[in-house]
């Protein structure tokens, strides 16, 4: 089964190509949804096959079937595919979230005629191309699907291009994420010129154990420690890490749906998915490891801040997205301090639980909020309130959705999140500073349940503070957001099926020399529940929900207090979003512009002054020699006479007096 | 039999006094004479080593005076043609003057 999941991504790319050139009025229902949900749900039927398989304990990685792309010399440029357990947790959540926004987009999409043909066609190649990435099995072939995605991304938050902040958002989102892009294929080159290699089975192999391939002196350590913190940069780009996180947060300006399958669930894993890849070659050098986790640890902890004082309910959960991929960031970072030290890979199946249910619970928490969308026709929290009351469906799932990502037992959000941070607590014995992140970690996680609800509460509590006309949605919108509130429910205890989440995931990288704990789930448990810093964690995040309570529900207070003074200083930094936006513009605007004006004048002056130069020379020495040209034939004569009388000179007496 | 030497030094000499002519004379018409002359020193030259080969070698050689014979007939022509265009720049220009006549420049 598993030699067949190249066809995985084939079917949702017949379904973009079918429904970018098929005529019109054959397109059908929804102009072109039918052949949309046809092709992510054969990519759904296949891919559950393929995590079937794995599940089973079958893998295929270097063994795997591949064939020849390029020749150049003798190096030769194969593509194939790679399944491992990673491989099918990112199946898992793109088949399933890209399945059920596909369905939900049937609904949202409804009142944009025409442009919808154009929303399903990108909506079907990004699925395609997603499915490309996690299946390569080589960093040419991920590179190449990584920018595919990000052509998607820019695509389709760019949907309404003729509103200009939607269109500037694509530009920004697109050139952001490049900057990490071109990292990640400078490590790649470095990997390229030293290694001669870009397939994981090479590289990897020579990972086993740690430490091999640089041995083997194929690369220096700093070599390597510079390659894998560019291949990390590369996540920083696409998982909007700091500080190149502010291109997510304006990526909302794309459909809702969008939002939900490419800026929560799916592409922004790839990132993640990138770093937890990496892994054979990152545990070699702890540096990087280092810079993964506070990189990670610092986004965390900035992207919660920035989402207390966001007013626009997408901006809050992109923000919290932002969060989130921090928390997983963080946890590979420390999990590869475990594999180090502690030759455990708790950490890194941690990190990837996380991934998981994250996919689950923010996706549903963007259609959620599409759901209110739709129904309000804002994005505005203020001008909501009283939703409850006219969307019980959607209510109840973002409450679900929120306490799952709140980190409450025992939804999904509670177990993975309590994961990272421990295995973050553990990595603490052997540097210091990952107890500094940890603490990081849980401000987040006190922050994460305060935003969460403050959101909730602003829109669905409480009175209406503006007259909108909301309505439940349909059922083609409502049954996927129950279907993912289940999922958000459930997803958490994968750690407890079988041996375990956790030593199934650490299956793919079990060639790092990691002995698998293989804990049943009584002891997982008992772990979770005898740890006291669950409870910190947990006592935390019942403390914001409570907090968001007083705020923003409870009669009575004055929310004015952050309009003035310290508070106030603090809220307008929230709202300028710590001013890095801005930081970046001020760049671009003065510095920026200002060495462009400097390398124009450079150039008017410098550059086409020498070139000017060169031809005012060639001029002047034209009009002054030219005179030689004086019309008289007898003179011409004198010269020709005079030119042979020199030859005859130079062949008689010059040449042989030289050698000749 | 003549030695070679003589006819070179000859053919120099009246290549020479052709190349003086064609330089300072200001009548166009003596400056074509004056070429013609030269073309004969080379003319002079090539019936000369024609000879001359068959004094080294024995046997003869009459490409060099079939060349002559050549040389002779294009002289004709160019002299046709180099009094055709001097009739015509005298009827513009009512003169033949070399010194005149420099249209050409820059």
């Amino acid at each position: 089964m598993l030699e067949w999941a190249w066809l995985i991504p084939v079917f949702p790319f017949l379904a973009f190509i079918l429904i970018g050139l098929l005529p019109k009025r054959t397109l059908g229902w929804e102009n072109g949804a039918g052949y949309a949900i046809a092709g992510a749900g054969g990519a759904l039927v296949l891919s559950m096959l393929v995590i079937w398989d794995v599940l089973n304990g079958h893998i295929l990685t270097a063994d795997a079937p591949r064939s020849t792309w390029l020749i150049i010399g003798d190096y030769h440029i194969r593509f194939g595919i790679w399944i491992d357990q990673l491989t099918a947790v990112m199946l898992v959540v793109i088949s399933v979230v890209g399945t059920l926004v596909v369905v939900y987009s049937g609904g949202y999409m409804h009142e944009e005629g025409v442009g919808r043909r154009r929303y399903y066609a990108e909506i079907m190649l990004f699925i395609s191309v997603m499915y490309g990435l996690v299946l390569a099995d080589n960093y040419l072939e991920m590179f190449i699907f990584w920018e595919l995605v990000g052509l998607c991304s820019y695509l389709l938050i760019g949907f309404w291009y003729e509103k200009p902040s939607a269109a500037s958002a694509a530009k920004r989102a697109f050139i952001v994420t490049r900057v990490g892009d071109i990292m990640f294929m400078a490590g790649l080159v470095i990997l390229l010129w030293r290694v001669k290699s870009l397939d994981f089975a090479v590289l990897f192999q020579h990972a086993d154990p740690p430490g091999t391939i640089i041995q083997q002196g194929l690369i220096s350590q700093n070599m390597l420690t510079l390659a894998t913190i560019l291949i990390f940069g590369g996540a920083i780009g696409k998982s909007a890490q700091f500080p190149l996180h502010e291109w997510l947060p304006d990526a909302m300006e794309g459909p809702t749906t969008v939002s939900a399958l490419i800026h929560a669930a799916t592409m922004v894993k790839a990132g993640v998915y990138l770093t937890a890849r990496t892994y054979p070659l990152l545990v070699q050098t702890p540096e990087s490891l280092l810079f993964v986790a506070v990189i990670g640890g610092t986004t965390a902890l900035i992207a919660a801040t920035c989402a207390l004082a966001a007013n626009d309910i997408k901006r809050v959960l992109a923000y919290s997205t932002i969060s989130q991929l921090g928390y997983m960031i963080l946890g590979l970072g420390a999990g590869g301090y475990l594999v180090i030290h502690a030759h455990s890979g708790g950490g890194y199946a941690a990190a990837m639980f996380h991934l998981m249910n994250h996919g689950f619970f923010k996706a549903l928490l963007f259609l959620c909020a599409g759901s209110v969308i739709h129904a309000v026709g804002t994005n505005d929290m203020r001008s909501m309130g009283g939703l409850r009351k006219h969307m019980p469906i959607t209510s109840i799932t973002m409450l679900i959705g929120s306490l799952a990502i709140a980190g409450m037992p025992p939804l999904s959000g509670f177990w993975s999140k309590d994961e990272v941070l421990a295995g973050v607590y553990e990595g603490g014995q052997f540097d210091p500073i990952f107890f500094v992140l940890w603490a990081l970690g849980i401000a987040t996680a006190f922050l994460t349940a305060f935003y969460m609800f403050r959101m909730w509460f602003m829109t669905f509590a409480g009175e209406p503070r503006t007259a909108y006309h909301a309505h439940e949605s349909p059922k083609i919108m409502s049954v996927p957001l129950m279907i993912l509130a289940g999922l958000a429910v459930v997803s958490g205890f994968a750690l407890f099926i079988g041996d375990g989440f956790k030593s199934f995931v650490e299956g793919s990288i079990s060639g790092l020399g990691i002995g698998t704990a293989g804990e049943g789930a009584i002891e997982i448990a008992r772990t979770v529940f005898t740890n006291p810093l669950t409870y910190v964690t947990l006592g935390l995040a019942v403390a914001g929900i409570l907090l968001a309570y007083r705020i923003y529900f409870m009669p009575g207070f004055d929310r004015s207090v952050f309009a003035r003074g310290v508070p106030g200083t603090i809220q307008r930094a929230l709202e300028n979003r710590w001013y890095i936006s801005k930081f970046y513009d001020d760049f671009a605007y003065k510095v920026w512009y200002g060495f462009s004006l400097v390398a124009d004048k450079f150039d008017i002056y410098v550059i086409d002054g020498i070139v000017n130069g060169f031809a005012y020379l060639g001029a002047n020495t034209g009009s002054t020699i030219r005179r030689a040209q004086s019309g008289n034939v007898q003179r011409y004569t004198g010269f020709v006479v005079l030119g042979i009388i020199l030859l005859l000179v130079f062949v008689i007496y010059v040449f042989p007096w030289g050698g000749w | 039999m003549i030695p070679i030497e003589y006819w070179l030094v000859f053919s120099s000499l009246l290549l020479a006094i052709g190349a003086y002519g064609v330089l300072t004379r200001k009548n166009a018409i003596v400056v074509l004479m004056s070429i013609e002359v030269m073309l004969n020193a080379a003319n002079i030259n090539l019936v000369a080593f024609s000879s001359y080969h068959t004094t080294l070698h024995g046997s003869a050689d009459a490409s060099g005076q079939v060349f002559a014979l050549f040389s002779i007939a294009i002289a004709a022509a160019e002299v046709a043609v180099g009094l055709a265009i001097l009739l015509s720049v005298y009827r513009r220009y009512q003169t033949i003057d070399v010194d005149k006549i420099n249209i050409l420049r820059w």
